[in-house]
């Protein structure tokens, strides 16, 4: 491509980082609302190949937190350890235990949960947004 | 080496005289499959430990001399070991399945041991056909034990053995042992799948010894011996053996006057000794039992040592054929002796063990009105054994010595020399003093023939109303030998009829396997994406019908609701998104129309109460166009013409059919689903617990991530997987075209 799509690339460089807000904060509701790890993650799917549509897919690859098979073996090894916490504590594997974090004016609950959902959205972005990513990238070199 | 073997036949020895069988334990070993190591030894698992044991320690012993030096020696010694330890498992093993796990690893093991000088072709596909035929046969043997296990209710071979009765007329039961007897026959080398044996010879002769006389092929007849106590008065099971059995030995016993080699000619006569043993385990009678007792043991005393001499010769005079190989005597004394005294027991002479197995024999028939054919062919069989020991050791070492020999032939040393001289002088001692061995071969008769007074062992012994057959099979067999040569001429011009036997079938049908392969390969995988859609669709079109046809269900047409006009919208755009796809042929367009039934569908879930699947919907079909479109257009750019519609006249009209059959089934299967009650038990059970169990209101993301986390866990662990799959593909791609 000779031309660059210069007003596309400004709009992609400051969408990216709001779509990858927005799937983080579908991710974080999904506990009591439409959204959750894996429409999260793939959300942010949708932002990595907007991105590599506007620029090319090596950029998006570089834009990624980890490389693709990093990212989503990250995902399933943090999913994994939520587990754990569980056990410690005498329950079965992936029990999720809660926590309320006091902060002066206003309570949090905590809990595991959280962690298993965050490993979804890694493993989902990584897995699909990489597949995705590379095939466009394999096919990219000649064009 | 030798010490393993040896110190377990000490203490077998001491263990037998000091403890009255049968011995049994059991070890829980997979217990959710109700698999126990259960270990039952009586008499005929007796007879076996103590042959498996004693001639594994002159093998021991004789190997270490044979293979000294040589560079793979300890590698045969493993794999004997191993195999040793297998042979004990299956033979005191009281479960069917453990039975037939130890029973495949003497396969194994036998397969490694025959392909043990691996670097000579023919000997790699001896090794091979050993493998596939016995392979072949236990697979029939575990689909026979599996059913045999299901019609008894039990695997426990005692217990079976016990409620036998309860199930003689099971129709089932002739299926299973006649698979059985497959699986028996392939391992003991019986007629049609007795020529893997003879080239089994391949392996290296103390190999050849242990598990291609004595043991390993005695395992097939050890199960129909086990088996026998059970099933000898069904007539299926009883003339299969005799049958087959008989045709075996007097095949096996022609055969051995093909050959010219002493270790094949022994090979041979050792399949016609198989079958011999089939067949009298097939004999109705306590007497007959007693005889396949007897004739394994002495089998065992005087094979071994043949083929110790053939091993001795192989070395000390550099060839195996018996037209090179006349007066050794004068090199190899010892060896003579031994041959001599081996053979006098394999003819059967009075005053050997031989003598008493073969009296045996005759007496089981006498007292088990068989077939005169039977008869004779047993007669045929002796004989032929006698003219094979004259072979082996008048022939051999007694012949005027008037071959040119280009190197001086030099006697074994003593490791190879003991091993076959203490086995034959056994083979004399048992038949100067068989009360000595009676105490064993009783114990065993009785396990094969529940009925055996062991106090009878010694009516077998009663010289005179045989002493004319004896005499009849030696002077026949001595006849043969004498004109050996002369049949073996015979028997050479009648060679082309090899065409037609099973050993030929074999190899044609191995040498048709590659292209058989290659025709459904291609097939099948022809690598036509619209063809393999096409194939699926229709597959899962036809059992759903099938289906439908064979429940007949229950025709519950729903009530139809009234349509609100966001579904009514989101209908039109599938429908239409669907149709438009039949007329659009640009790849690309193609696309984006089947996006419209992708958003179409995201709106009906949006409206039917599933935002979040709707969502999801939305999402996936983005991407997906996205991340197919780019695609589309760099592959356009690459080769514009290969994407083209591939031009298959009939592939067309056929996909539409098929479309439009999947398309009412699915359709009818959605509306008789829709018709029937719903059951929300699990809706409930969800709505209920997830404020109080998992803190959260989204039921859907509360069992995704929380009630059934390990499913989730599991997907994400799919997802990664293809993806590290797909990666060094996708790589390799971008290389190729960089």
């Amino acid at each position: 491509m000779t031309s660059r799509p210069l007003i596309a690339e400004v709009f992609m460089r400051g969408l990216y980082p709001v779509l990858l807000a927005v799937s983080f904060w579908i991710l974080m509701r999904g506990h009591n609302a439409p959204g959750g790890g894996f429409i999260a993650g793939l959300l942010a799917v949708t932002a990595s190949s907007a991105y590599a549509l506007v620029f090319n897919s090596s950029e998006a690859l570089r834009r990624l937190p980890l490389g693709p098979a990093r990212l989503a073996g990250c995902g399933v090894l943090l999913s994994l350890m939520s587990g754990l916490p569980g056990i410690l504590q005498g329950l079965p594997f992936l029990t999720h235990p809660w926590v309320t974090l006091s902060l002066g004016f206003f309570e949090v609950p905590l809990s595991t949960v959280m962690f298993f959902d965050l490993g979804v959205y890694l493993a989902v972005w990584g897995a699909i947004g990489g597949y995705c990513l590379m095939l466009v990238q394999a096919l990219e070199e000649v064009a | 080496m030798a010490l393993i073997p040896g110190v377990l036949f000490t203490l077998l020895l001491c263990a037998l005289f000091f403890s009255p069988i049968p011995w049994k334990f059991s070890l829980p070993w997979v217990p959710s499959l109700a698999i126990d190591f259960a270990v039952y030894v009586d008499g005929l698992s007796a007879q076996f430990l103590v042959l498996i044991t004693g001639i594994g320690t002159l093998v021991f012993v004789y190997g270490a001399g044979y293979l000294s030096g040589h560079p793979k020696c300890t590698r045969v010694f493993i794999l004997l070991t191993l195999f040793m330890a297998a042979m004990i498992g299956a033979v005191v093993s009281d479960h069917l399945i453990v039975l037939f796990v130890f029973w495949e690893l003497t396969s194994i093991l036998s397969f490694l041991l025959v392909g043990f000088d691996h670097e000579r072709e023919s000997n790699r596909k001896s090794a091979q056909q050993a493998i596939i035929v016995t392979g072949v046969g236990g697979l029939f043997l575990l689909a026979g034990l599996i059913l045999l296990g299901q019609i008894a209710e039990t695997y426990s071979i005692q217990l079976l053995l016990e409620r036998a009765p309860l199930f003689l007329s099971d129709r089932r039961l002739n299926t299973a042992l006649g698979l059985i007897m497959v699986g028996a026959f392939t391992k003991s080398a019986q007629f049609p799948f007795h020529f893997w044996l003879p080239n089994a010879m391949a392996a290296p002769t103390p190999v050849s010894a242990y598990l291609h006389s004595a043991t390993m092929v005695k395992l097939g007849i050890y199960l129909l011996a086990r088996l026998d106590a059970a099933f000898s008065d069904l007539l299926f099971w009883e003339y299969t053996l005799v049958t087959i059995g008989t045709l075996t030995a007097v095949f096996a016993a022609l055969q051995t006057l093909y050959e010219r080699d002493l270790k094949r000619i022994l090979a041979w006569s050792t399949v016609a000794t198989l079958g011999t043993l089939v067949m009298l385990i097939g004999l109705p009678g306590h007497g007959a039992a007693l005889a396949a007792s007897a004739l394994f043991f002495a089998h065992a005393l005087y094979k071994a040592p043949l083929f110790f001499v053939a091993g001795n010769l192989d070395h000390g005079a550099g060839t195996r054929d018996i037209d090179n190989l006349t007066g050794m005597r004068h090199y190899m004394p010892w060896t003579a002796a031994t041959a001599m005294l081996a053979a006098l027991s394999m003819a059967g002479l009075p005053l050997t063990f031989g003598f008493v197995a073969k009296n045996a024999i005759t007496f089981a028939k006498t007292h088990a009105n068989v077939l005169h054919l039977v008869s004779y062919a047993t007669v045929f069989v002796s004989g032929l054994s006698v003219a094979v020991a004259a072979i082996a050791s008048i022939h051999i070492f007694w012949g005027r010595d008037t071959v040119p020999r280009k190197a001086h032939p030099h006697e074994a040393k003593g490791s190879m020399l003991i091993p076959p001289l203490v086995l034959a002088s056994l083979g004399l001692l048992f038949g100067l003093f068989p009360t000595l061995i009676d105490p064993l071969l009783g114990a065993s008769a009785r396990s094969i023939s529940p009925g055996f007074d062991p106090s009878k062992v010694n009516a077998a012994y009663d010289i005179v109303p045989v002493l004319e057959a004896t005499i009849g099979t030696i002077i026949f067999g001595m006849l043969v030998y004498l004109r050996w040569d002369w049949l073996h001429a015979l028997m050479d011009r009648i060679r082309p009829f090899e065409t037609i036997g099973p050993e030929a079938w074999y190899r044609r049908g191995l040498e048709a396997l590659p292209g058989l392969a290659a025709k459904q390969t291609r097939l099948l995988q022809h690598g036509s994406l619209p063809r393999y859609l096409l194939t699926m669709v229709a597959v899962v079109t036809i059992l759903t019908i099938a289906l439908f046809v064979q429940d007949s269900p229950v025709w519950n047409w729903p009530e139809l609701k009234t349509l609100t006009i966001p579904v009514l919208g989101a209908s039109t755009l599938i429908v239409v998104g669907g149709l438009a796809t039949l007329f659009v042929y640009d790849h690309l367009v193609l696309l984006l129309v089947s996006g419209l039934v992708g958003y179409g569908s995201a709106i009906l879930f949006l409206f039917t109460g599933a935002p979040d699947l709707a969502f999801t919907q939305f999402v996936v079909e983005t991407v997906f166009v996205v991340v197919v479109a780019t695609v589309l257009v760099r592959l356009r750019c690459l080769n514009p013409e290969k994407i083209i519609a591939p031009k298959e006249p009939l592939l067309r009209p056929l996909s539409l059919a098929v479309a439009i059959a999947f398309g009412t089934t699915l359709a009818v299967l959605v509306l008789l689903v829709s018709g029937l009650p719903f059951d929300s038990m699990l809706t409930d059970f969800y709505a209920e617990q997830s404020l109080p169990a998992a803190h959260g209101r989204n039921v859907v993301n509360l069992i995704l991530v929380d009630f059934r986390a390990l499913d989730t866990l599991g997907e994400i662990s799919v997802l990664m997987f293809a993806l590290v799959a797909a990666l060094p593909l996708l790589k390799l791609v971008g290389e190729k075209r960089r």
